[in-house]
């Protein structure tokens, strides 16, 4: 019995190893990992096999399972590029031991600062920021200006928020308790959900939507939802779009809260130099456009120029220049604090 | 007959057929593994966080409250509607009924988080519903419009998109029962409704009860849309407590306690079974005649019918499909569709065989089968991300332990098993999913009783015989049920899926996560309404062939 049931796993084990074909060798090729997972992406991987001759493996899966994923493979992960949609995940993935050491300095020249890792584990590539919508026929936008005003009582009942469990209210509370310590960030959340015009449903863009249809009148979201519903193709959309306003948070102290798309070079890369060329490809103007005008994203070089209507009218902004990084140190005690503020 | 069922320790000798053990052993080891895994990330994990104190004290008691609101919400209505419409399917005529039956089904291939992106889109108040109320200038009715949130809402997804569990369950019992309760109820005085409430319904009962812990035990694990709908329930708090504390043995842990709940609820489903046996056991059979509906009933019936496709398949899709005629169509669907049904269909005959062969050792009431069988049940109840780090853990460490042996041998290292190819996908959707195949066939072998098996043995007839000639016909229907669910699942499936699969490899059903998930419902269409065709043939032969199954007149 025992046997022939261990003869059944290793017939399977058999099986399942012949099936698979090899990939990941050659000087030809570069594995990405990627928990992007946009039209903008599709574009740039074929531009670089173009310009390169570089072919693109590509596995797309959202990042914690993708960092258990070449954890569990270790020294035989196939990885050589791993791409994450949140400067926490690249920290997680960088304890995780997943990152090469990398001059991103050279790779990627001209990417500031605060938006890669000092020790050149990963570096950022494009920008979300994280905004404060407004309905203009309800809202007195001379009444808010910063994230903190969303916890005054002024607003209580009228503002519409995602889930504490959403990565990017995770990483503006993580940027807040840096900022302003722990017992303050709680004060804030705490206020906030105590303003909450419904318990946490849907995404950014129903929040958008909820503020246009008046059951809220404030709601916080990132910038490139606003500017997808404004170049729409359908007219309601450009409706909701129209019928309110953007402010970007702090602008006259730290500046408005960023979260990055990074990447990094995989610490068991089969294909170094590949990977290198991949990651630099993300820094040229093609690439950098491509985020711009197909994903709404601010590129991370503020010399490329891009053409996107709706993005172009959100306006410039000061983003917030603590390093990305500080987001991954404080993102548990950032979940912790919405835990006990109570904010859904 | 069909409840009679299990064979008494004195008659076990005069059971034949394969010997089932090791594809009990089989099945029990490939879905129980993942969760050992699990179990042994739990416990070696890291303890020094504090987060499960942490969370005891402030998030826990509401996971569990939204837990036990979505699953009460989704077992009542998806038992209703589920055992109701089977039992207007397989024992009543009326117009339609021949596409019904296989139509029923076809919410089952619509994935949840679809349908509560899709119904929280249309009953929202920026939704199209509350929006036409308003430009109508009757905005005192837009109160009145359930938005489809919360546990209650998310739990009203889930009856609509899981009943056919119950309903594909409950019609093989109604169809299997003999008319003599049910007649005799009549007789009696009791009207149609009172009949089957008091007669066809409690023959039936460990049909539904099985199919009911489908229900459940999917509304449990599912996490897409409880978290869009705002229904955190314990996956949400496993999900959380991974992705925002970033600790995947708390997350383990938290899994556990899941698991853990779902025992419960198995073994409730157990009790249920072991109490209908008791009291269901009937000599004469006669062939089950239908009920002639004519009229009102007829267009009541077809109502009954028509509501749960119109929640659970006809609105969500439709709206999708409105929305996606304003969106660029997502790209390789094509070949995302091959891939798809290559999975699922590999997967549905595996795990086909391994829900009988587990159905089988059920039978054979030996200790060690019995065991295995029931262990291989298990996989079911982790929530799919956390079961997909338990085929990860145990792929990679049968990754060390062969690459070790293959150099010892002399060689470079083994191939690797996890990136290259579906072998490690297949292995997880078996892990997964041994449950789902078990139970269907295990209800229909139980309509082979020793009695059966005697008189072929008597008539000259070796096992082998025995299993072609007298099991196979009565099982078949059970089996292609089985392979059906698992195939509706697969389709469906996606942690496992998205992180599992080789390069370059897109199914449907990660295809339409990707653009849900990014807010392009729109995009999330063309997918959606794919996975649902794709489904399409199965759900179509199998409900052929189970109303083609002679099993009344057979066993009368």
């Amino acid at each position: 019995m025992r046997t022939r049931a261990l003869s059944i796993l290793v017939a399977f084990a058999a099986a399942a190893a012949t099936a698979c074909g090899q990939p990941g060798g050659g000087p030809d090729v570069v594995n990405v990992y990627s928990a992007r997972h946009y039209d903008s992406d599709r574009y740039v991987y074929a531009a670089f096999t173009e310009a390169t001759g570089i072919r693109v493996n590509l596995i797309e899966a959202d990042g914690d399972l993708m960092i258990e994923r070449i954890r569990a493979d270790g020294a035989r992960s196939p990885a050589d590029v791993i791409v994450t949609v949140d400067a926490g995940r690249l920290y997680r993935a960088q304890a995780a031991g997943l990152f090469a050491q990398e001059h991103y300095g050279v790779i990627a020249p001209g990417v500031p600062e605060h938006l890669r890792d000092t020790d050149g584990y990963w570096v950022g590539f494009a920008k979300r920021a994280r905004v404060i919508v407004y309905s203009r026929e309800r809202a007195d936008a001379s009444q808010i200006a910063n994230y903190a005003d969303l916890a005054d009582p002024r607003w209580a009942g009228r503002v519409c928020v995602r889930s504490s469990s959403n990565v990017y209210n995770q990483s503006l509370l993580a940027a807040l308790v840096e900022r302003m310590g722990e017992e303050a960030a709680e004060a804030w959340a705490r206020g906030v959900a105590n303003n909450l015009a419904r318990p946490p449903q849907g995404g950014d863009t129903d929040q958008i939507r909820a503020v246009a249809a008046g059951e809220c009148d404030v709601a916080l979201v990132n910038h490139y939802y606003l500017a997808r519903l404004a170049n729409s193709a359908e007219a309601a959309d450009r409706a909701v779009a129209a019928s309110v306003g953007l402010i970007f948070p702090d602008q006259d102290g730290e500046g408005t809260h960023v979260n990055i798309s990074g990447a990094g070079v995989a610490a068991n890369a089969p294909n170094p130099e590949a990977a290198r060329a991949f990651i630099a490809f993300l820094f040229t103007e093609d690439a950098q456009r491509a985020f711009a005008e197909l994903t709404s994203e601010y590129p991370v070089l503020e010399t490329v120029t891009w053409s996107n209507e709706p993005l172009a009218a959100l306006g410039g902004f000061r983003e917030d220049e603590m390093n990305v990084a500080r987001l991954g140190e404080r993102a548990e005690t950032a979940q912790r604090i919405f835990d006990r503020a109570g904010w859904p | 007959m069909a409840l009679t069922a299990s064979a008494p320790a004195r008659e076990r000798g005069r059971l034949s057929g394969l010997d089932p053990a090791p594809f009990a052993a089989a099945a029990a080891l490939i879905a129980a593994t993942p969760l050992f895994a699990v179990a042994a990330v739990a416990a070696f994990g890291d303890w020094s966080g504090g987060y499960l104190t942490h969370i005891a004290g402030t998030r826990l008691p509401v996971y569990l409250w939204n837990t036990l609101i979505v699953a009460l919400v989704a077992a009542a209505c998806a038992g209703a509607g589920g055992a109701v419409s089977a039992w207007i399917v397989a024992r009543c005529d009326f117009p339609g009924r021949k596409i019904f039956e296989w139509a029923l089904v076809l919410p089952l291939a619509v994935p949840a988080y679809v349908a509560a992106y899709a119904w929280l889109d249309i009953t929202q108040t920026a939704g199209p519903v509350q929006g036409f109320l308003r430009e109508a200038s009757a905005d005192g009715w837009t109160s009145l419009v359930p938005v489809v949130r919360g546990p209650v809402g998310a739990g009203f997804v889930f009856s609509f998109t899981f009943y056919p569990y119950v309903y594909l369950l409950a019609r093989d019992a109604f169809a299997g029962q003999s008319a003599d309760a049910y007649d005799a109820a009549r007789t009696l005085g009791h009207g149609p409704v009172s009949a089957f409430r008091r007669a066809a319904l409690p023959l039936a009962r460990p049909a539904i009860a099985a199919g009911l812990a489908l229900v459940v035990m999917e509304a449990l694990a599912d996490y897409g849309a409880v978290a869009h709908l705002g229904a955190p329930t314990l996956t949400a708090g496993v999900v959380r407590a991974w992705s925002g504390a970033g600790s995947v043995a708390d997350a383990a842990r938290l899994a556990l306690l899941l698991v853990f709940i779902v025992l419960l609820v198995f073994g409730a489903e157990r009790m249920q079974r072991r109490r209908a046996r008791a009291s269901s056991a009937s000599g004469r059979r006669r062939p089950a005649r239908r009920v002639r509906l004519t009229g009102w009933l007829a267009l009541a019936a077809i109502g009954v019918c028509v509501t749960p496709l119109l929640l659970g398949f006809a609105i969500p899709l439709a709206r999708l499909g409105w929305l996606a005629l304003h969106a660029p169509v997502a790209q390789g669907l094509g070949q995302a569709f091959l891939n798809s049904v290559t999975l699922a269909g590999l997967a549905a005959v595996l795990a086909a065989v391994l829900g009988l062969g587990a159905a089988y050792a059920l039978r054979s009431g030996r200790p060690f089968a019995v065991f295995a069988a029931r262990a291989a049940g298990l996989g079911y109840a982790a929530p799919g991300a956390v079961a997909a780090v338990g085929v990860i853990a145990i792929l990679a460490a049968m990754q060390g332990w062969l690459d070790q042996l293959w150099s010892g041998l002399g060689f470079t290292h083994f191939p690797i098993l996890l990136t290259g190819g579906i072998g490690a996908l297949i292995f997880a959707y078996l892990s997964r999913f041994a449950a789902a195949a078990i139970g269907p066939c295990e209800s229909a072998l139980q309509r082979v009783t020793p009695a059966l098996d005697g008189a072929a043995r008597t008539l000259g007839a070796g096992p082998t015989e025995v299993s072609a000639r007298v099991h196979w016909p009565l099982v078949s229907g059970g089996v292609a049920t089985a392979a059906l669910l698992v195939f509706v699942e697969v389709i469906k499936e996606l942690p496992a899926t998205m992180i599992l699969r080789p390069f370059n490899f897109d199914t449907l059903a990660v295809i339409a996560h990707n653009y849900a998930h990014d807010e392009r419902l729109g995009q999330a269409a063309a997918p959606s309404v794919l996975l649902a065709l794709a489904a399409l043939g199965p759900m179509i032969w199998v409900a052929r062939r189970i109303a083609r199954e002679p099993v009344a007149r057979t066993l009368s």
